[in-house]
């Protein structure tokens, strides 16, 4: 085991990761003896379609973690993007470019209001993203007059913003190039959080604010900006969501920040802050994608799928508070 | 003759690295008051806490009433009869004083609490004590000085034969003193045994009748106050013997120029109107007890903490400091008393901690220069020899004084040249502990203005070209190393206002 563990290769991906993406595999090979229907090419884009918004929210709110914090408010900031953006588009004639520009807007200033209120007025992000989510989800209802919207369908007029989801080629067969957005997204993240000095100094102050505070570091600055990047992301899940399902509805949103959170935690990033692993947030929603879809495709209930994800992550926090108290 | 109640013999403890107690008596008879004195260090605390079960001796006996004890908590000690009322009140503010005198075993009358009958006896205890306080007002209306009152008359609730008052004038008035003496010399009269820890020669030369002096963890001996003077007690807590060769004349040259100028500095109650000068050149020490509002003075002028009034000039011109950020671009460094909380991110490596003060200067466009950044923390980690396998080993795995050299080298790599070294040695070994004074004089002589911070005379006499002793939140004197001795520093750093 030790032998394992002190492999150059392993050492470099990290071993909580590759573990992780043993379960992942592990997982789909359940789900396809289960029911061999699985197999099947549907299924994998349907998971991942599951996985592609997810992954933009886990992305956004693992720099939010990473400084020790939390955003609770992603999941309906999404949904209020894309009842606000596909409101405009659908009712108001808004051309479609400046819609999704609207939709990352929206995830924007939900940022800046949580940074804002964290980062310059201490308020716990707990009790403020929590009072945003109440915020975004009844902004959104009141928006649409608590009607639901349904996006364009591809080949309709205005449905070009498809093509971040899926394309699908003369012959039929359809590309997942959501998956290539989420993977470049994540490329992006990755660079910010371990090369830029934004990434480094919210890692730092995830680890110890006051230190670096007493650098003559400009913390709260950096600390706004992690929240301004979750709500952000928020806004690029939101179209995410309506390429892959069309309709959203007014007043819901709440669980897709804990699946979120999830997802983040158990790729490895830290709850406590300073720690954070944009990699293990994409396998870490990978493997929730691909549990909701197994859960479907076995015709189990889909609430089976929460009762996994929770158990996924108490085992998964577990190992990361035992693999830290021994090395302290 | 058998008045005695307690006798602690040979106390012996050991933590990680210090020796804090060796060999330690102490014996405390009924109807006296006892001070117990030493220095910031010298051991009092841990000997009380020793006492009352929240640390178990190395070696050693402990007789209490005639019979061998060890009290395994301060629950089993408080039963015994042996209180503490701490230089902290640990009260509830938002309970009334009876409700706090009596918490965890409240009068009941069936399942209900019976307040009434709680207020009854809070009165009684209060008129036994001759005190004046209304049982039903809440705990945090009252003034420091009746909130420790009540402290006592809870102590004696509990049947108490002993009582350690662990300097209990730090936040008290005048005419509160004279109060809280009215009391403890009733108590004495009670037949109660009295341990008085405090710093405040005039107030062990009123109140108590004996004085065990400790000093750096160990025994000194015990004096009866009557036949001592406070000079006896004072030269025998800082002691004749000092092991680092203390500094005769200030290397700092005599037309060296003022770098750094505080004027009127006030923050809170700690920080009134402290002004002072360093030069070019200079470790500028600060003396003075716990609490003595060094540690405020440095934060405030740093940025750290807000400040009241004041003005800093740097390099002769007048700045305005509002927080860490402003300091720092003004060139101003601290090191602070606590590396793990406030200097250092233990979780990540020597480099990364290296340049935190200072990324800009280790950028390519948007991205850090690791290549570069590794570089600059190795030549520090050379130049100050710290012992680290590698600049990428995470800090957390270095020792104190390792850890120190790289909070010093995060203020080098920055280039500041006013350095504050709080508590520079503390949790540091003696040979680190060297490291660190020979690195601090390289300093100096490199130009670098240095004001240190220390709460070990011996430290203060060994490295400061002249010495300011602070008390509280005052600085109460100015000596120039030339002049300065022990008792000197003592008796300017206990002065009250």
């Amino acid at each position: 085991m030790e032998k394992i563990k002190n492999n150059v290769f392993v050492k470099k991906a990290g071993f909580n990761k590759l573990v992780l993406a043993c379960v992942l595999l592990l997982m789909y090979i359940i789900f396809a003896i289960l029911s061999p229907s699985f197999l099947s090419y549907n299924r994998i884009l349907s998971a991942l379609n599951y996985a592609y918004f997810l992954g933009f929210l886990a992305l956004g709110v693992t720099f939010v973690i990473a400084t020790g914090g939390i955003d609770f408010s992603i999941g309906p900031v999404m949904f209020c993007a894309a009842l606000i953006s596909g409101n405009l588009l659908t009712q108001s004639g808004i051309p479609l470019a400046a819609c999704l520009i609207i939709s990352l807007l929206i995830g924007t200033v939900f940022g800046v209001l949580n940074g804002y209120l964290v980062a310059y007025w201490n308020l716990p992000s707990f009790i403020t993203s929590m009072a945003s989510m109440m915020i975004a989800k009844g902004v959104g209802s009141v928006f649409t007059k608590t009607q639901s919207v349904s996006w364009p369908q591809k080949g309709q007029a205005n449905g070009g913003f498809r093509v971040f989801v899926k394309v699908t080629t003369d012959n039929g067969t359809q590309i997942p190039t959501g998956l290539l957005f989420l993977l470049l997204f994540a490329m992006v993240c990755a660079i910010i959080l371990n090369k830029t000095k934004a990434g480094r100094y919210i890692l730092c102050l995830g680890s110890n604010r006051e230190a670096v505070r007493l650098s003559g570091v400009d913390v709260k600055k950096w600390e706004m900006l992690a929240y301004v990047i979750s709500g952000t992301m928020a806004g690029v899940a939101a179209i995410a969501y309506v390429g892959a399902y069309t309709t959203v509805q007014p007043g819901l949103g709440d669980i897709f920040n804990n699946e979120a959170i999830a997802g983040c935690v158990m790729g490895g990033t830290s709850m406590t802050g300073g720690i954070a692993s944009v990699g293990g947030t994409i396998i870490g929603v990978m493997v929730i994608g691909l549990l909701q879809e197994g859960i479907l495709a076995m015709g189990f209930q889909k609430d089976w799928q929460y009762v996994l994800t929770g158990l996924i992550v108490v085992i998964a926090v577990y190992v990361d508070v035992r693999s830290r108290k021994r090395k302290i | 003759m058998d008045k005695v109640i307690l006798t602690m013999q040979g106390i012996d403890k050991s933590f990680p690295g210090v020796h804090a107690l060796e060999h330690v008596n102490l014996e405390i008879r009924k109807g006296e008051v006892h001070a117990l004195v030493g220095e910031n260090g010298a051991g009092k605390s841990t000997l009380m806490k020793v006492l009352t079960g929240i640390y178990t001796k190395d070696e050693g006996t402990i007789i209490y009433e005639g019979r061998e004890v060890e009290f395994s908590n301060t629950r089993e000690a408080q039963d015994a009869g042996i209180m503490i009322v701490h230089q902290e009140l640990n009260m509830l503010n938002h309970l009334t004083v009876a409700k706090n005198i009596f918490i965890g075993r409240e009068f009941m009358s069936g399942k209900l609490i019976d307040d009434k009958r709680m207020n009854l006896e809070a009165e009684k205890l209060f008129d036994l004590l001759n005190i004046k306080i209304d049982p039903t007002e809440k705990m945090g209306d009252l003034t420091v000085g009746k909130q420790q009152m009540c402290e006592i008359a809870k102590a004696i609730s509990h049947d108490a034969k002993i009582i350690i008052f662990d300097e209990p004038t730090a936040a008290l008035t005048e005419s509160e003193v004279e109060e809280l003496f009215k009391i403890i010399r009733d108590l004495r009269e009670k037949q109660l045994g009295i341990v008085y820890i405090s710093h405040r020669m005039d107030e062990i030369k009123e109140i108590t009748d004996r004085v065990t002096i400790m000093r750096d963890g160990a025994y000194v001996g015990t004096l009866n106050t009557e036949e001592s003077t406070k000079d006896d007690i004072i030269s025998r807590m800082v002691g004749h013997v000092i092991y680092e060769e203390p500094k005769s004349v200030s290397n700092v040259a005599p037309n060296a120029p003022i770098v750094l100028k505080v004027n009127n500095l006030n923050a809170g109650k700690m920080v009134r109107n402290v002004s002072f000068e360093l030069h070019k050149g200079e470790i500028l020490g600060f003396s003075g007890l716990m609490g003595a509002g060094r540690t405020e003075t440095a934060r405030a002028l740093f940025g750290a903490d807000p400040k009241e009034s004041g003005d800093v000039f740097v390099n002769g011109e007048k700045v305005e400091i509002r927080n860490p950020k402003d300091a720092v671009k003004h060139g101003i460094g601290y090191l602070s008393e606590d590396r793990k909380q406030f200097g250092i991110i233990t979780e990540k490596s020597v480099s990364v901690n290296s340049t935190m003060a200072s990324l800009e200067n280790y950028m390519k466009g948007i991205f850090i220069n690791k290549k570069k950044e590794k570089k600059i923390a190795q030549q520090y980690v050379e130049s100050l020899n710290t012992k680290t396998p590698s600049v990428d080993q995470l800090v957390v795995n270095l020792s104190g004084g390792n850890q120190q050299k790289v909070v010093i080298a995060k203020w080098l790599v920055r280039d500041c040249d006013i350095l504050i070294f709080d508590e520079p040695t503390r949790g540091i070994d003696v040979g680190a502990k060297n490291e660190i004074y020979q690195l601090m004089n390289k300093l100096v002589e490199s130009g670098k203005s240095i004001i240190m911070i220390s709460s070990e005379i011996a430290e203060i006499l060994r490295m400061s070209d002249r010495i300011i002793t602070m008390c509280e939140g005052r600085k109460t004197g100015e000596i120039s190393i030339s002049e300065a001795t022990q008792e000197k520093i003592m008796q300017a750093a206990t002065l009250r206002n």
